[in-house]
């Protein structure tokens, strides 16, 4: 009898798989909370709008998995039936590549990294474009001369953007600093809230950061003082205040990979070489701080009014030269880019010969400081 | 350097509030034997009320309110837990951590996202919670209600035996712990920063547990403690070019760690309640 229950149970069972064979199960972790209104979220409005997109797509998510415990959560979601796994965290990449090698037929996808294997793609919506064309605008808007940025950890990533961002700034405002704090977590509304404090109290009068709150931004306009939104359209947490900022669609490249998926062009086996570097051409990445406007109508009068002399442009309102810049960048060739030599590190090394752009492997290891940046600076090669 | 002390104080003031609101309830609750671990969890809840009633209401003090009411009641399955069931207060209260912080995450999903519309000054909340340390202070020392509170934590017979029922007293205390807690959750997302995130108390509530043990259960102390350990986390982020950011956030503990292994070498009382951390059991002889 008892026997005879677990026989008809493991058929329905079966047939009900069958029944939903033609669906695609793809799953996603998450290093922080959904309601984070940065990383996370933004992850997470891609894989809504993936589900919506594709008819066939069933998904599900965990949240706050800590770095260390991904593994054992990937266990989990494979026991569960996922096919696809999308592992949304730098950290996770280790993690990855170990479930990867346990489970040969799930599919795994690595946001960030940069160790692949046949069952491990990695991709990447970058703002590296962004964080200049920010850079140019914070440069214009700051009167002390002090920019004040509230990074996570020091990682190429995040050194990458830094860079960009300082190199922005400065080619408005030669003289200007980035004064960087690190908070050592990418969500902790406490530490962000005090960091910015923190640079406030240096003097900083425009802010740029990149962890997973608002909270910069709201600390930021209480003091009345102009900052950029980042990840998610936080413009709605200091109308008044958030100039612009660094959107991603994620979906672009989550419906692009289960697509390929689900017609059989990716498979378990040939990922080896699969990577997705999507920028501003490919629509994987907007400027602004709210979805469909690049500036804050309120900021575009004193962006107007500032004007500067650049080398390829010449006589330029920083808002005609972020839009110039901004078309530019958004050229399937990319007519321009913001780590165009010749560019010489803080300490005066050059790292980018004239005539020369940093390939995306360097980009995606980058450690050097440029000039104008200003803080603690991990691993900074001499 | 004027610019340094008084930037340095006035943020050492803010991070140390909510440490402070909370710590001096966790100090109410030990002292009268009852170890409540569950203070980040009261905190998160409190501070997901305090969002959700401001936010709808449109008035910020109903979320105070909200807030406090909402800390009360969370702390009251606790103490059933631990004073009346006897259940291992360390256990229950990290059960209550654990509780709060997923409580609070599951139903504050829809409030994300979305700043406070009326936020309160952070500056009331500061002069609130050095107030509060003053009057808890003189309640605690100098009225008959605070020597029986104080009594059920070092020597519960002796109240019981001058007719006032133990259970009571640290039922009043452990909800009062909780009330604190709440409050302390509201000054987060009604002026620290004035919106709701799961996580939002980000350890806080441990800080404020260790804050209890760092000021020897002394309210006043507590007040000292909390500036000290806020000064050190601003610092942390003034400092961070020339010192370490993770040996300065560490630094509360390291202290608590020192304090504590201070008072074991010297003589005579630790400071800590006597019957802290012990479940009160009706006519057995401990």
């Amino acid at each position: 009898m008892r026997k005879g229950f677990w026989v008809t149970l493991v058929v329905l069972l079966g047939a009900l798989g069958f029944a939903q064979g033609d669906k695609l199960k793809a799953c996603w972790i998450y290093v922080g909370p959904v309601g984070d209104y940065g990383w996370s979220h933004a992850h997470d409005q891609g894989r809504i709008a993936a589900e919506k997109a594709l008819p066939w797509l069933e998904t599900q998510y965990v949240e706050s998995v800590p770095e260390a415990q991904a593994e054992a959560y990937i266990d989990r979601l494979v026991k569960q039936g996922c096919e696809v796994i999308f592992a949304t965290s730098f950290g996770y990449m280790d993690s990855v590549l170990a479930a990867a090698r346990k489970h040969p037929d799930v599919i795994f996808a690595h946001a960030t990294g940069f160790k692949r294997a046949p069952n491990v793609a990695t991709y990447m919506a970058d703002f590296y474009q962004l964080y200049y064309l920010n850079g140019l605008m914070a440069g214009a808007l700051t009167k002390t001369g002090k920019v004040g940025y509230v990074g996570a950890f020091p990682i190429p990533e995040l050194k990458r953007h830094i860079s960009a961002f300082a190199l922005g700034v400065r080619t408005v405002n030669p003289d200007a600093e980035v004064l960087v704090r690190w908070i050592y977590e990418w969500y902790n509304p406490a530490a962000a809230k005090e960091a910015t404090e923190a640079l406030i109290a240096e003097g900083a009068d425009v802010f740029a950061f990149t962890e997973d709150t608002p909270t910069v931004i709201q600390v930021a306009a209480k003091k009345g003082l102009p900052s950029f939104s980042h990840y998610s359209p936080m413009k709605r947490f200091a109308p008044d205040q958030v100039v612009s900022g660094q959107l991603v669609h994620w979906e672009k490249i989550y419906i692009d990979f289960l697509a390929k998926v689900y017609a059989g062009v990716y498979t378990n086996k040939n990922l080896q070489d699969v990577d997705y570097w999507w920028l501003l051409p490919q629509g994987a990445v907007e400027l602004g701080g709210a979805y469909g406007e690049p500036v804050n109508p309120k900021f575009a009068g004193a962006l107007k009014a500032k004007k500067l002399n650049h080398p390829v442009f010449g006589e330029i309102s920083v808002y005609d030269l972020v839009m110039k810049e901004l078309a530019l960048m958004s050229d399937v060739e990319l007519a321009a880019d913001p780590f165009q030599g010749p560019i010489k590190d803080r300490q005066g090394k050059l790292r980018v010969p004239a005539g020369l752009r940093l390939t995306k492997h360097e980009l995606e290891t980058m450690e050097w400081a440029a000039p104008g940046v200003k803080g603690p600076w991990p691993n900074e090669p001499k | 350097m004027e610019d340094w002390i008084w930037t340095t104080l006035v943020r050492a003031l803010a991070f140390g509030t909510p440490i402070l609101l909370a710590g001096l309830g966790e100090i109410y609750a030990e002292r009268s034997g009852v170890v409540n671990l569950g203070v980040e969890g009261m905190m998160a809840v409190g501070a997901l009320a305090a969002f959700a009633a401001a936010q709808s209401s449109g008035s910020p003090y109903l979320g105070l309110a909200a807030a406090v009411l909402v800390g009360a009641l969370i702390a009251l399955p606790f103490a059933v837990a631990s004073i009346t069931l006897r259940a291992n207060q360390y256990v229950a209260g990290l059960a209550l951590t654990m509780l709060g912080l997923g409580l609070s995450g599951l139903l504050g999903k829809p409030y994300e996202g979305a700043p406070l519309a009326h936020p309160l000054p952070e500056s009331g909340f500061v002069v609130a919670a050095l107030v509060l340390a003053v009057v808890l202070w003189f309640f605690l020392r100098h009225t008959f209600t605070g020597l029986v509170l104080r009594s059920a934590g070092e020597n519960p017979e002796t109240v019981d035996a001058m007719g006032i029922n133990v259970y009571a007293v640290r039922y009043g205390a452990v909800v009062f712990g909780g009330a604190m807690a709440g409050l302390a959750g509201a000054f987060l997302s009604l002026a620290y920063r004035p919106s709701w995130a799961d996580g939002i108390t980000s350890g806080l509530g441990w800080i404020a547990v260790a804050l209890a043990i760092f000021a020897a259960w002394h309210p006043l102390k507590a007040v000292g403690a909390a500036l000290l350990f806020g000064a050190l986390y601003h610092l942390s982020y003034r400092l961070q070019a020339v010192v370490s950011p993770e040996f300065l956030k560490a630094m509360p503990y390291l202290f608590v760690v020192l304090v504590l292994s201070l008072s074991a070498l010297r003589r005579g009382p630790s400071g800590a309640p006597e019957a802290l951390g012990t479940p009160y059991v009706r006519g057995e002889r401990r």
